[in-house]
């Protein structure tokens, strides 16, 4: 391996020598970090619950090895809602009332802040809604989220 | 209306909130279960060798358990491991615990089981090959001239209806962390709807006394039933103590679905005679699989019978259900447990009884609704109930829509109705602070807002106190006082209970104190403190509270809540275990549906709902119930089924095989309530958990019938399966 063995995760630097090649950078941001935030939902790229952003793009962590990330910044939901766009969209779901019992919002807000950095605000709505069919909520029947990302994206815009 | 942010829900977004899979303690190991490789059979040997040479490994199994469990296990039919015969495929037959969650897999993995298979029984269905399955349930009530009315009919309408098995799937798996306490206190936490029913459950399986035992309830990423009874904790428990040290317990989303819990099939056959344009007589022969479970098969057939007749006064009438044994995983509650698909079929031949009378279908319903004071089928009296009003709003609904439909398009009503889990048991005490309100109360908020939202909702309307003021504090079962927990949409109406009586009784103190009407109190926000308003007139709580009631917490009150169930007319059971009804809810749904006629695909073009909850404590909570309980309903309408092989190993454990709604597809929801038929919550609220998804693959398969002209007898309407339903139409 010739990249640094190191990542930034909200801006914080790494070290990835004493983490397992097989490691899932889930586990690694969970249970090495302490960052719970990043849920664990199906282990298995299904469900978005373990959404976070990696160089700002939109990474399901449970099927991303830790190392794959080497020499990138990772953002999670707890360096996310400390930025001023992460806060905005996170006042949005408050707002909306887009969290029942909340195990997938912190995704939700991921893919949210991911899609708005690289589309902007002002995209197609059903494209955008589109894209956020990889995000699974059992709760709200997805009609209050659907508010929260259009609140969200007139927030930011 | 304006949204007052609910209190958890920043925290819920920035991720700051602890679920069950999120909880850890220092030194803890990893668990993870040994699941039966084969569906029924015999174990010949567990060779735990292999596991316990891995350093750091704990493994335990069946033979263990003499040494292990503290006393002697009360409850056979819920063994914690399998003695000798396996059930079920994966059923957990030994666990592990390591000091990294790989290695607890690796362990697990390591066990070597010998076992002699046995043929299993995996359908229900009469034309199963394999051995037939046992009758583990039987329920049977009839009244009325039926031989009379099926003789003297106009016409008599028979028909099957099948429906298939649906899991919960709340997106955060089962989690539990255990250790055993010095003092012996076997302590846990987990992610549970009832942290007072995974006590009990406990002490039977593990034979030790309930004040020994300590649950403490996490937040909870969703439950829908799934979580309502103990599933990792005796494991957890049992390694923790095998260990010495805190074992935390996960199920992987594989297992979720494995280790079931869930609806399992069922097979719903109704004849009805209708004679001058009513029914007159109905006889229903429902069978279901219980998969292996033994507890609870009277609460499937005795509880859900009565929904295959629906909400409506038919004067003769037979009702038969069988509960059979397969070797599928234990049966177990999923939302309004079986109504929807009990309604399904009900509501299905409602329409199909219209369309042969040529009559329009929500004129039929109404004809046959019950009203406020009818009776059930059992005899038992319906409280004040509004699903009459209803179907009003929801025909008129279809109607309007009907004005411009285009061609394939199909709108569909269907009904339901509840009965709110309001007899069981609730306590909750208030502490009255100087700044704010405490509920003190053994509930975990599972995400419907029920506690967090709805028990402040109450004690704000009974004291005048803002919401911000209210602080709902959840203990564990050592602390709290009891409470039944989270099912039967009773939070509110239950426990709810409780807390205004709680509420009033510290309003009565309060008037004492202040020498004031009771009714004049009010709490007003007075700078950082409360005060006690009368007549305009302000004191601050301080001044009234005594010193030593500052010091001690506060100022408090208790409220307990135990209600009677219902009673019903006892002659017509004839056999079987049958449960009354509390409180009486409905709902009426319309749906328009645009059915490809090639691919039997069904998009949901606009949908709207019309509820009788009674008084509608909290409206955006409310809707939200209903936006999510619909949604839900709408996957197991269409897509929604565990697919078993001939040899009983679930096909589909995943959430690509097994797919539940994304947000794209969902429609456009509209929510209305009826008012002014109050139940016996809190200023006369009903339950809202479970009734939203109870008319929902009723209404969709009555819109697809009116799209194609003829009904889906089978659930989920798949593509696939309404493709063979056209061309079977066409041919």
């Amino acid at each position: 391996m010739t990249t640094a063995p190191f990542f930034t995760v909200n801006g914080t630097s790494v070290d990835l020598s004493p983490v397992p090649g097989s490691e899932r950078l889930l586990d690694t941001l969970r249970w090495r970090l302490g960052l719970k935030g990043t849920k664990e939902g199906c282990r298995t790229g299904d469900c978005g619950a373990c959404t976070v952003l990696v160089d700002r793009a939109s990474v399901l962590s449970c099927l991303t090895l830790a190392h794959e990330v080497a020499g990138s910044e990772v953002t999670t939901i707890e360096g996310l809602a400390a930025e001023d766009v992460g806060a905005r969209i996170v006042q949005s779901f408050a707002d909306e009332g887009a969290s029942q019992c909340g195990y997938c919002t912190p995704g939700f807000v991921m893919a949210l802040a991911s899609l708005l950095h690289e589309r902007g605000a002002a995209g197609d709505l059903a494209e955008f809604e589109e894209d956020l069919q990889g995000n699974l909520c059992r709760c709200t029947g997805y009609v209050s989220i659907r508010r929260a990302s259009q609140r969200a994206r007139e927030a930011v815009r | 209306m304006s949204y007052a942010v609910r209190s958890d829900a920043l925290a819920k977004a920035r991720g700051a909130v602890p679920y069950g899979t999120d909880i850890e303690s220092p030194g803890m190991l990893w668990g993870a279960l040994v699941l039966a490789p084969i569906t029924h059979g015999t174990i010949r040997s567990i060779d735990l060798t292999a596991a316990r040479a891995i350093p750091g490994v704990t493994a335990i199994g069946p033979e263990d358990l003499p040494r292990l469990l503290p006393g002697v296990p009360t409850d056979p039919e819920r063994p914690i491991f399998p003695s000798k015969t396996i059930q079920y495929h994966a059923q957990p037959i030994a666990a592990v615990a390591a000091p990294t969650f790989g290695a607890a897999r690796r362990a697990a993995q390591a066990v070597k089981v010998e076992t002699r298979e046995h043929p299993a029984v995996e359908s229900i269905d009469e034309a199963a090959t394999g051995p037939e399955p046992e009758v583990i349930g039987h329920v049977h009530a009839r009244y009325g001239d039926l031989d009379g009315v099926f003789r003297t009919a106009d016409f008599v309408l028979t028909e099957t209806y099948r429906t298939n098995a649906v899991s919960q799937v709340a997106l955060e798996p089962h989690a539990a962390i255990a250790e055993i306490r010095d003092d012996g206190t076997w302590f846990v936490r987990t992610s549970t709807q009832s942290p007072f029913g995974v006590r009990e459950d406990l002490a039977a399986m593990l034979g030790i006394p309930e004040p020994q035992i300590v649950v403490e309830g996490t937040w909870v990423g969703g439950g829908f039933g799934g979580k309502g009874s103990s599933l990792v904790e005796p494991y957890a428990l049992l390694l923790a103590r095998a260990s010495g040290r805190p074992v935390r317990l996960a199920l992987t989303y594989r297992e979720e679905f494995l280790l079931g819990r869930s609806t399992l099939p069922s097979l719903i056959r109704l004849s009805s005679a209708v004679r001058g344009g009513t029914i007159v007589g109905r006889r229903v022969l429902w069978k279901v699989d219980a998969g292996s479970s033994l507890p609870g098969r009277d609460f499937a057939t005795g509880y859900g019978i009565g929904f295959t007749v629906g909400p409506y006064r038919v004067p003769a009438i037979e009702l038969e259900g069988i509960a059979l044994r397969t070797h599928k995983p234990p049966l177990g509650p999923h939302r309004a447990p079986l109504a929807p698909q009990c309604a399904f079929a009900a509501e299905s031949h409602m329409d199909h009884l219209a369309q042969r009378l040529g009559v329009d279908s929500v004129e039929f319903r109404r004809r046959h609704v019950w009203l406020s004071g009818d009776a059930t089928h059992l005899g038992q009296t319906v409280g004040p109930f509004g699903l009459s009003e209803c179907l009003a709003e929801a025909g008129a609904r279809a109607r309007k829509w009907r004005e411009r439909l285009p061609e394939n398009h199909g709108i569909g009503v269907g009904a339901g109705f509840w009965s709110t889990g309001t007899g069981a048991g609730g306590e909750a005490r208030l502490f009255l602070q100087p700044e704010r309100l405490r509920i003190v109360q053994g509930e975990p908020e599972i995400g419907s807002g029920s506690v967090i939202r709805g028990l402040a909702a109450v004690v704000e309307v009974v004291l005048g106190i803002p919401r911000e003021r209210i602080e709902v504090d959840y203990r564990d079962t050592a602390t709290a006082p009891f409470d039944s927990g989270v099912w039967g949409s009773r939070t509110l109406g239950a426990l709810g209970q409780a807390v205004e009586k709680a509420a009033r009784e510290l309003r009565a103190e309060l008037a004492k104190r202040t020498d004031a009407p009771e009714g004049a109190i009010r709490l007003t926000v007075q700078g950082p403190e409360l005060a006690v308003e009368v007549d305009g007139v302000s004191r601050p709580v301080r001044e009234i509270l005594r010193r030593d009631e500052i010091e001690n917490g506060g100022l408090t009150t208790y409220g307990t809540h135990y209600g009677a169930a219902g009673s019903f007319d006892a002659l017509r059971v004839l056999d079987g275990t049958f449960y009354p009804y509390t409180d009486f809810t409905g709902a009426a749904h319309v749906a328009e549906v645009a059915l490809d006629p090639e691919l039997g695909t069904v998009h949901v073009v606009r949908y709207a709902a019309f509820h009788d909850a009674g008084r509608v404590v909290d409206f955006e909570t409310a809707k939200a119930q209903v936006e999510g309980g619909i949604v839900m309903g709408l996957g197991t309408a269409l897509t929604e089924e565990g697919l078993w092989s001939p040899e009983g190993v679930l096909q589909n454990p995943g959430l690509v095989d097994y797919r539940i709604p994304t947000l794209a597809e969902v429609p456009p929801i509209e929510v209305h309530f009826v008012e002014g038929f109050l139940g016996a919550g809190p200023f006369g609220a009903k339950g809202l958990g479970e009734p939203p998804i109870i008319p929902v693959p009723a209404t969709i398969a009555n819109a697809v019938r009116d799209a194609c002209g003829e009904g889906p007898t089978e659930l989920p309407m798949t593509g696939e399966r309404l493709a063979r339903h056209l061309k079977l139409l066409r041919t």
